[in-house]
């Protein structure tokens, strides 16, 4: 796993998550406007998120939550939880491995 | 035929006060229906502001009245950032000082504030708004401009500036120097009902109107738009005056009551707090802010499920609409103009009738039906 196992990746607070009857949300930072959809599993993710949680759980717990996980699942996982990061939605904090 | 419904709405219009310093001849307002004669107090916003966050709605429109009219306008604005949503505010401009317009732009929130002219100079503008606001607000678009507040204008089409447009848009796109404006026309509600002779567009002024503007949208290349009005009335009407004349089968989305998508993403609060479906038709009652649920009536008012559903009402059930060429392809556009000038929510508006502005010897732009070729 990458250098983000055990780094504890919190939601920005900032960001605005508005469900939708379909199970897909969007996410708003209204500093920029911009808005970026999630699909229901995103928004599982997100929930977690805002929970604050190490990586390496959100993965965890996200393969828990589904019977037919890719075996790229992980991957998967990693990369949104990264992306999201990159975009300002969330943030890395007290990573305890450096 | 059916918009997908969005679990809470996206936007919310709000009255945040029924005060004006002006009457403007054709204003939506003061004898409209839905008029209130109360604003509601600071602290009533804040509360329904905090639901909104709560519940994820993006912006807020701040109109009126006139929204700068409030003392303590920057206590509301303060408290949608607060609660995590943009704004945009609807104005004459005539009251904007320099500290509130650095207000505004420190707040990074603020999608726009809109300024009405209606004129390149301060006769015409002045006509119909009172003397002295064109320099006030011509004023207050600087003031916001210096500050960094990202400022439009609406231009309202009437009887004495059709004559002017394109004085008007070189004023406000090369001296003034905004990146684009819109326009819309005087229409029959509220305090234009009593002076329609004086401010509503004949149809052969509203030819002229369609001809210069489409002149100025090709002179400035996406700096001026319309969602109603003679600009995309044109674009509209030329549409299905094509697909009329190509026999072509209905349209999507056309040949019913489908000209308003707002109460699927957009929901109103009058002045007093009233929850209705649009600004423009306040006498829809839905609720009341801070004692009804907005989720709920979002979701489940009757009335606004009425109001959706007339998307569900053919034009050909209308004795309006019989043997119209152009029933198929026509969205009987605005409801709350239907209202005003029938009586009638679910009927189509007469004022946005291709047929009946034919009868009244109206044209559409030749430049429209009959496009130059490209060599």
């Amino acid at each position: 796993m990458s250098e983000s196992l055990d780094t504890k990746i919190t939601a920005n607070p900032l960001i605005v998550l508005r469900e939708e009857f379909d199970d897909w949300a969007l996410l708003f930072n209204p500093d920029t406007g911009n808005t970026f959809a999630l699909n229901p599993m995103g928004v599982f993710i997100w929930k977690i998120l805002e929970q604050g949680e190490l990586s390496s759980a959100i993965t965890r717990k996200v393969c828990e939550s589904t019977q037919d996980a890719p075996p790229d699942a992980e991957k998967q996982v990693e990369d949104f939880v990264l992306e999201i990061v990159r975009l300002g939605l969330a943030r890395k904090e007290g990573e305890r491995d450096s | 035929m059916t918009l997908s419904l969005m679990k809470i709405p996206r936007s919310v219009d709000i009255e945040i006060t029924n005060g004006c310093n002006l009457r403007c001849t054709y204003c939506s307002h003061f004898s409209a229906a839905g008029d209130v004669d109360r604003d509601l107090p600071t602290e009533e916003w804040r509360r329904f502001f905090a639901e909104l966050g709560r519940h994820g709605v993006m912006n807020v429109t701040l109109s009126g009245g006139e929204p700068f009219y409030r003392q303590d306008l920057q206590d509301i604005v303060a408290s949608i950032v607060e609660n995590r949503m943009r704004f945009a505010i609807l104005s004459n401009g005539t009251l904007i000082e320099p500290e509130m317009a650095s207000f505004l732009a420190a707040t990074g929130r603020c999608d726009s504030v809109q300024v009405s002219i209606d004129g390149a100079i301060d006769i015409t503008h002045d006509s119909f708004r009172g003397e002295g606001n064109f320099v006030k607000a011509v004023n207050g678009i600087r003031t916001l401009q210096r500050s960094g507040v990202p400022v439009t204008v609406r231009v309202t089409i009437h009887r004495k500036n059709v004559r002017e447009l394109d004085s008007i848009a070189s004023l406000l796109l090369d001296g003034i120097g905004l990146s684009s404006f819109s326009t819309n026309a005087a229409s029959y509600m509220g305090l234009c009902r009593k002076n329609t002779e004086l401010t509503q567009l004949t149809a052969e002024e509203r030819s002229l109107a369609m001809e210069t503007m489409l002149e100025l949208v090709e002179k400035y290349p996406g700096r001026i738009s319309a969602t109603a009005g003679p600009l995309a009335e044109a674009l509209m009407w030329a549409e299905m005056k094509e697909a009329s004349r190509l026999k072509n089968p209905r349209m999507e989305e056309r040949g019913f009551l489908t000209g308003c998508g707002g109460p699927f993403s957009n929901m109103a609060v009058r002045a007093d707090g009233a929850f209705v479906p649009c600004s423009q038709l306040g006498h829809i009652v839905l609720g009341q802010i801070n004692r009804d649920d907005l989720l709920d009536i979002w979701q489940n008012h009757p009335l606004l499920w009425q109001f959706r559903n007339r998307r569900l009402i053919p034009l050909s059930s209308f004795e309006f609409c019989r043997d119209c060429p152009y029933a198929d392809y026509c969205t009987g556009n605005c409801p709350a103009l239907a209202y005003n000038l029938t009586g009638e929510i679910n009927h189509p508006s007469p004022d946005a009738c291709l047929r009946l502005f034919e009868q009244q010897g109206g044209r559409l732009p030749e430049r429209l039906l009959h496009p130059t070729p490209v060599t």
